[in-house]
């Protein structure tokens, strides 16, 4: 005998599950096109910064301008870079945090809620380098972090620290009174 | 499937619950982070080797500064992975070993091993404190090795049980 039935993992809800695994998808298609269009992607973000040269600071000295598109490209392909290896780790974090809030939680609000931190979070979070990359050839690299930070880091990945931080709580109760 | 116990799923989440705060952190109080890691520099000349040569000891604190600036890094991304890992072959070692002190030598491993990453803040913390070469030659000689070990171990030792497990139910 392994164990009790009172040691088995009860399942999140299926759209927690769904999410997850889709976001590795979004994950794994990212970093496939990351690689296989890496020329048309830059060829897109130059083109996009070339036809905006006062939101880059473009003066028309080539010197001086191949730097600056340089480091927007730079920062242009780590948002992708970004957005597959976090979008790959949330995706397990959300599958194991949400069986553990499933099957530790005891109220149903309290399980609903946690299972909902942490899916909304952990699933839009990643979302936020991509529109980074997305953004920064139109509005460059800070302002375009700025804009990543306040519509997605900041509610999403609060909400995935809250949730976690919530459960970690949860379970250091139920350890204290089982122990 | 079977859960592995309470104490294994706490420090997983844990462990997450500190990556995710450490990213964060780096992503909202860098220039905090950055000035905290220049102070310690600075309050502990010898162990960086500091010269009084302005040109020559920006750079030192530079390079302290980026090393310690990593270890968060690495604490977050390695973090994001280990706790989720360790849910995993907790709950792997759960369902298929059928050993019950296997089990526990297998927990214990797991939950020693999980708090691997915190070995990148004490490297972040030892290089600020004793100076670059020693404080990565401590950290990774008295945390990140033996907790890095731990969990090489009871992965291995998972994989070599599960195939004893299959041997005894087949024979």
């Amino acid at each position: 005998m392994i164990g009790s039935s009172a040691e088995a993992w009860r399942l999140p809800p299926i759209a927690s599950l769904l999410i997850a695994v889709l976001l590795i998808a979004c994950a794994e298609v990212g970093g496939a096109s990351m690689v296989q269009f890496k020329l048309e992607l830059t060829r897109w973000a130059r083109s996009v910064i070339l036809a905006r040269p006062a939101m880059h600071g473009l003066v028309g000295v080539r010197d001086v301008d191949e730097q600056v598109i340089d480091e927007a490209l730079v920062k242009f392909d780590a948002g992708f870079r970004l957005f597959h290896l976090h979008a790959e780790g949330m995706g397990l974090v959300i599958i194991a945090t949400t069986m553990t809030a499933a099957t530790l939680a005891r109220s149903a609000t309290t399980r609903r809620a946690l299972i909902a931190l942490l899916t909304a979070g952990g699933a839009g979070y990643p979302f936020g380098y991509l529109l980074w990359s997305a953004l920064i050839p139109y509005y460059g690299i800070q302002t375009g972090k700025t804009l990543a930070e306040w519509f997605v880091w900041i509610p999403f990945g609060g909400a995935s620290i809250v949730g976690t931080w919530w459960l970690t709580a949860l379970v250091g109760v139920r350890l204290v009174r089982g122990a | 499937m079977r859960r592995p116990p309470v104490i294994v799923l706490f420090v997983a989440v844990l462990v997450i619950a500190l990556g995710e705060s450490a990213g964060a952190v780096m992503s909202q109080l860098r220039p905090q982070v950055t000035r905290y890691a220049q102070s310690r520099v600075a309050a502990n000349p010898q162990a960086h080797g500091l010269a009084g040569s302005a040109e020559y000891d920006t750079e030192v604190t530079g390079r302290a500064v980026f090393l310690a600036e990593a270890g968060l890094s690495f604490l977050h991304t390695h973090a994001q992975g280990l706790g989720p890992l360790v849910i995993f072959a907790g709950t792997i070692a759960a369902s298929v070993v059928p050993w019950r002190p296997a089990r526990g030598v297998l927990y214990a491993l797991f939950t020693v091993g999980a708090l691997f990453p915190l070995g990148y803040l004490a490297y972040s913390v030892a290089v600020l404190e004793q100076g670059r070469e020693a404080g990565i030659e401590a950290a990774q000689r008295y945390v990140l090795t033996p907790l890095g070990s731990a969990a090489i171990i009871g992965l291995v030792a998972l994989a070599l049980l599960m195939v004893a497990a299959r041997r005894g139910r087949s024979a």
